[in-house]
């Protein structure tokens, strides 16, 4: 607005002045060149003459003049006066595209006064266009296009030239919105060569493209071709027919095609081989196609020459294929009733229906027939994909056969044993493992080869029964995924049977989930024995339904009220564990957390006391007691500074007597250790009394004597615990159960350990990672098993490399054997591998997590079927169902219900805590 | 009858300019010399090319002139088309033709005949016609100009135009709009009966120039097939 307010302004000065002068409009002076266009970077020069009539009126002269570029006013230095009247500028390296130039001349009192003014306009030459082809759209007038090149700023026209050797055509003007195409005014003709070129010009020059020579004929792109149609052939189902119009152009020029096809609902299109249609034709017959199959064709053609461009697709045609018998025998086969009835079993057949590729049609029936030696067929026509029948406890063929409009499938044939037959030949190295969102199953071919094999899986739950799906697999199979719906966490069985001409081999299973999640639950802990040292935990086995996954291993974290948390790692085979070193007469809380493979969850925190007198303690009361009252069975223990009673009977004391003076050491030659918490005291602070968890105010003298007197080898076992720290101190971190824990970490209670001497016995045995002989006598054992929570991860390492150590506490412990610990380990040994498998799956004829006692119920269950006459594979999943087999059964579950009430009962009797009890099972939870 | 008056001097004009413009022929070859056989075989794909355009043009010509004329069997006698070159010869003096002659003789023809086709363009009354006429003319053009290449490279002269053998349309003031119609049709007939006689003429001369290894390449390819 401005710029053009000056321009007016300045306009009706020189009106004035003119008008003044007597001459209209007549300017001062003139620039030349009037309206310039100069080449982007370059130089301008332009020169204003003055008239004299105006150098006169203004007593100016061309010293007076100032150029202006819009507002600014160019430096002197670029001026050049030629003479009186004119003065030159030069713009050098002009690079705005559009410059307002004026001459203006300095009047009396420094008055600019403008004399001309200019519009400078400046590009580019326009470059030679590249590129330039044509095409010849079939019934239309020919497109050429091109490569305009780089942008000139400038108008620049395009001009299209063509011509024969014997005429030119007239040219063909771009329009402003296409500059690089051009659609010429006529039908070019076919098989008479023509010449084009394009010529750029603009202002600051003129340029011709290179000239292209061709015959129109070979710019053709072709109409498409119409009426595409399918149909199909009764005599031959891979085969469908193509027809279709061709455009004109095949009067003229000769066409090849392009006929693609897919599946109905495919995306990827496959091609007819090119040299298939590279003639003239309006008809093609695609053939290897699948049968009662939809496809959808599209075609396209061009010159043969391929010189041309390709015609647009045509519309999409599809056509099905002609039926055909069925391709393969369906899936098949049986489950047998275990509720029979004498002399017969009830069996169903059953079978997939074939999917669509290998159904080859319409399934309108299936055809059974049922065999038994000796006698003569029985048939049976079904709709269903299930036939269930009642046969003898004979030995039976069954045939299936699949039917369509065009015929039946080959037959499948199953062979129902006899009620006497031994299943045999299982497959091996069963392995089931998630891959690619799948589940994959993989075993080794059985010796014998099998005709094929049958995968049943279902899901473990407590809730629901194991409810089988199946499939079936080639004999030349040995490894597939499960087909089927998957749930995420969600642990499924997995049978694997080999099937051969004489019947079913015998069944392999294997748990596996497709993608472990943490643990929905924490194991709930509990107490089951509280010592002024020491408490037994005990828990339970989570319930499948909560595991998500395979539980590797449980942590303890136990802590005081006022002293750091520590923590435990459990292998997850067991379900106790003894915390030692406790200090007397101390408030602990402690949880659990449950770890699969994908992280772990906590359980409910649990408070315990420690008494303030050991049992020993109470016991020397009662034995001093004795003579007192040693008419009576029952003895009264009174102590004054509490505020209960004791109430035992003399034998059961007795008994405890024995144990506590002649306690069950563990054989430590056995024996590993695993790690050792760096908050052992070292040997010269060793106290029962000044361990890290004893509270300041502990004075019990009696307990200190008690335990010195009872200790014979008390000096000897302190050594042995410094030389093992010595040795151990670098094991220090969790004990994961890698590496060394091998067969000799890891313990069996259910296997090694009666229940009645479960006291001394569990206290060992349910020590995981190192089995220590410092832990037969409970209250020197200092804390083994306590880790604390994000120290080293270092490897455990292997005792056995040590086998020093293991000499020194053989000494130590030399004459006393306790038997059953060193039957449990060479149990253990015998194990083929106790360590946790890393992997996302577990064998089930291998001891993992699952409860030994259930995993034989298993095999026996598994190697039972075959026996037991009218309870086939139909029974080993009813009774494996309801994660009897694998997770807590309910019969445990039950018993773990009384065990809670029994020591609900018990805590009653026995405060453990003074917190207010929220939690069933004995557990506490702190407000 | 002005009208007509004008329209042969028209013609005559268009002759001219179309004679005028051929000589210039060898500029057709601009991409080399490849010989004669490729420019002899488009010749050839030219006029079945102008064949296929014919039948259709025809078909749409003789509508537009009615009855009689668009009757399937109509067949007149040849009266007052004299002036047009007759296509049909004696066999034995057509396989006695030599290659020049044979060229020359198309030529000519081709030159008459497109400038009574240029008459006939102007007379047309539809739009679509005109286009359709006019899109035949300058394919006509385009043949001739092919076969004056093809002469150009077997090095033959053009014929050049005598003054006294012009093609004059000169219907004289007896032609009546039915006659006039007749003419028109034998000229669409005679068209169609010199690109008969082109194609075969065409196909003689592109076998008499095939180089003798191609027949063997062609033979080999067929016996493949």
């Amino acid at each position: 607005m401005s710029v053009l307010q000056t321009w007016l302004v300045q306009a009706l000065f020189i009106f004035l002045i003119t008008g003044s002068i007597g001459v209209l409009l007549d300017p001062c002076g003139r620039i030349n060149p009037e309206s310039p266009v100069v080449q982007l970077g370059s130089n301008f020069t332009a020169v204003c003459v003055l008239k004299e009539r105006c150098m006169d009126y203004f007593h100016v002269n061309a010293n007076f003049i100032v150029w202006k570029m819009g507002h600014f006013t160019i430096p002197k230095e670029q001026y050049t006066i030629i003479n009186r009247t004119a003065a030159s500028v030069t713009l050098t390296d002009v690079t705005s595209l559009n410059i307002q130039l004026t001459c203006n001349i300095l009047t009396f009192g420094q008055i600019e006064q403008n004399v001309y003014g200019i519009t400078l306009i400046s590009g580019l030459p326009p470059e030679k266009p590249k590129n330039l082809n044509c095409i010849v759209n079939e019934g239309k007038k020919m497109m050429c296009y091109w490569d305009p090149g780089r942008e000139t700023y400038l108008e620049t026209n395009f001009t299209l030239k063509s011509e024969w050797a014997t005429e030119k055509f007239a040219d063909c003007k771009t329009k402003r919105d296409t500059p690089t195409s051009c659609t010429v005014d006529y039908s070019p003709v076919y098989f008479v060569n023509m010449e084009v070129w394009v010529e750029a010009a603009n202002a600051l020059g003129k340029v011709t493209s290179d000239h292209i020579n061709f015959d129109p004929v070979d710019k053709v792109k072709p109409n498409t071709p119409r009426n595409l149609s399918v149909s199909n052939s009764e005599e031959l189902s891979s085969i469908l027919k193509l027809t279709w119009i061709n455009s004109n152009i095949k009067n003229v020029i000769r066409l090849k095609y392009d006929i693609q096809y897919r599946t109905k609902g495919a995306s990827t299109w496959s091609q007819i081989p090119p040299e298939d249609t590279a003639s003239t034709r309006s008809s093609f017959t695609v053939q290897d196609l699948k049968p009662f199959t939809e496809y959808v064709f599209r075609i396209r053609c061009m010159k043969e020459d391929g010189k041309g461009f390709w015609s647009d697709w045509s519309e999409e045609a599809s056509g099905i294929t002609y039926e055909d018998r069925p391709s393969n025998t369906p899936s098949f086969w049986y489950k047998i009733d275990p509720s029979h009835s004498h002399g017969h079993r009830s069996v169903q057949l059953m079978w997939k229906t074939l999917p669509p590729f290998e159904a080859n049609g319409k399934i309108l029936g299936y055809e059974v027939t049922l065999t038994r030696w000796k006698s003569r067929l029985q048939n049976y026509t079904v709709n269903d994909t299930k036939l269930t029948v009642n046969l003898t406890n004979d030995r039976y063929i069954v045939t299936l056969t699949a039917r369509n409009a065009v015929g039946r499938s080959d037959a499948s044939v199953l062979t129902i044993p006899a009620c006497d037959f031994q299943a045999t030949h299982p497959v091996m190295d069963l392995k089931a493992f998630p891959k690619d969102n799948m589940l994959w199953v993989e075993w080794t071919t059985p010796s014998k080869s099998p005709n094929k094999y049958i995968l049943e899986w279902c899901v473990l739950s407590d809730k629901s029964p194991c409810i089988p799906d199946w499939q079936q697999e080639d004999g030349t199979v040995h490894h597939t995924y499960i087909r089927g719906y998957l749930a995420e966490s969600k642990c499924y069985l997995i049978t694997v049977t080999p099937v051969y001409a004489d019947g079913p081999g015998s069944p392999v299973s294997i748990k596996a989930y497709l993608k472990q999640a943490p643990p929905s639950k924490g194991p709930t802990v509990r107490t089951k024995k509280v010592g002024k040292n020491e408490a037994v935990l005990e828990w339970d086995q989570l319930p499948v339904d909560v595991q998500n996954g395979f539980i590797r291993n449980y942590t303890i974290f136990y802590r005081t009220n006022i002293g750091n948390e520590t923590a435990v790692n459990v292998d997850s085979s067991h379900t106790e564990y003894t915390l030692s070193s406790l200090t007397s007469d101390t408030l602990y809380m402690v949880r659990m957390a449950a770890y699969t493979d994908e992280g772990g969850k906590d359980g409910p925190e649990f408070t315990f006391t420690t008494p303030k007198f050991g049992e020993i303690e109470a016991i020397v009361v009662c034995l001093l007691s004795i003579p007192i009252d040693n008419s009576s069975g029952v003895l009264f223990c009174f102590n004054k500074n509490r505020d209960y009673s004791l109430f035992i009977t003399c034998s059961s004391f007795l008994f405890r007597i024995k144990k506590h003076i002649w306690p069950n050491v563990p054989d430590p030659s056995k024996s590993h250790i695993a790690q050792w918490s760096p908050h052992t005291p070292p040997r010269h602070n060793f106290n029962p009394k000044d361990q890290m968890y004893s509270d300041g105010n502990f004075t019990d003298v009696s307990v200190v004597e008690i335990e010195a007197n009872d200790k014979k080898s008390f000096p000897e076992d302190l050594k042995s615990l410094e030389l093992f720290k010595k040795e151990k101190v670098s094991t220090e971190g969790h004990s994961s159960g890698i590496g060394g824990s091998s067969c000799m970490s890891s313990s069996r209670p259910s296997i090694s350990s009666s229940d009645e001497n479960e006291s001394a016995q569990n206290t060992s045995s349910t020590v995981q990672y190192s089995t220590v002989v410092h832990s037969g006598y409970r209250h020197q054992v200092p804390s083994v098993q306590v880790f604390s929570r994000s120290e080293s991860t270092q490897p455990l390492l292997d005792s056995e490399e040590r086998p020093e150590d293991l000499q020194l506490v053989d000494n130590v412990d030399g004459g006393d054997g306790i038997l059953p610990r060193q039957q449990y380990f060479k149990q253990n040994c015998s194990q083929q591998e106790t360590s946790p498998d890393i992997s996302h799956f577990e064998r089930s004829n291998q001891v993992s997590s699952v409860n030994e006692e259930d995993f034989v119920r298993l095999k026996q269950q598994i190697s039972g079927i075959p026996q037991s006459c009218g309870s086939g594979q139909m029974k080993m999943f009813q009774e494996v169902s309801a994660a009897d087999a694998f997770g807590p059964d309910t019969e445990g579950q039950g018993e773990r219900f009384k065990t809670a009430g029994m020591e609900a009962v018990l805590d009653e009797g026995m405060p453990k805590s003074y917190l207010p009890q929220t939690v069933r099972q004995g557990g506490y939870m702190p407000q | 009858m002005d009208l007509r008056a004008g329209d042969s001097w028209g013609m005559l004009a268009c002759l001219c300019t179309v004679l005028w413009h051929l000589p210039a022929v060898p500029a057709l070859n601009r991409t080399g010399d490849p010989g004669p056989g490729p420019s002899i075989q488009k010749t050839y794909d030219l006029t079945r090319y102008l064949e296929h355009q014919l039948r259709s043009l025809a078909g749409t010509y003789l509508n537009y002139l009615g009855p009689p004329f668009n009757e399937p069997d109509f067949n007149p006698p040849r009266l007052g088309a004299d002036t047009l070159p007759r296509a049909t010869v004696n066999l034995e003096v057509w396989r006695s033709l030599n290659d020049k002659l044979r060229l020359t003789q198309n030529y000519e023809a081709y030159s008459h005949l497109l400038c009574y086709l240029r008459g006939l363009n102007r007379q047309a009354a539809t739009a679509e016609l005109r286009h359709s006429l006019a899109h035949f003319c300058t394919s006509l053009q385009g043949l001739l100009g092919s076969i004056a290449g093809v002469m150009a490279t077997l090095g033959y002269p053009l014929p050049q135009p005598l003054p006294g053998t012009e093609p004059t349309w000169t219907p004289g003031p007896a032609h009546s709009d039915f006659l006039q119609k007749m003419d028109d049709f034998w000229l669409l007939k005679e068209l169609q009966t010199w690109l008969w006689r082109s194609a075969k003429d065409f196909n003689r001369l592109k076998k008499k120039m095939q180089p003798p290894a191609a027949a063997v390449t062609l033979h080999l390819e067929a016996h493949g097939f």
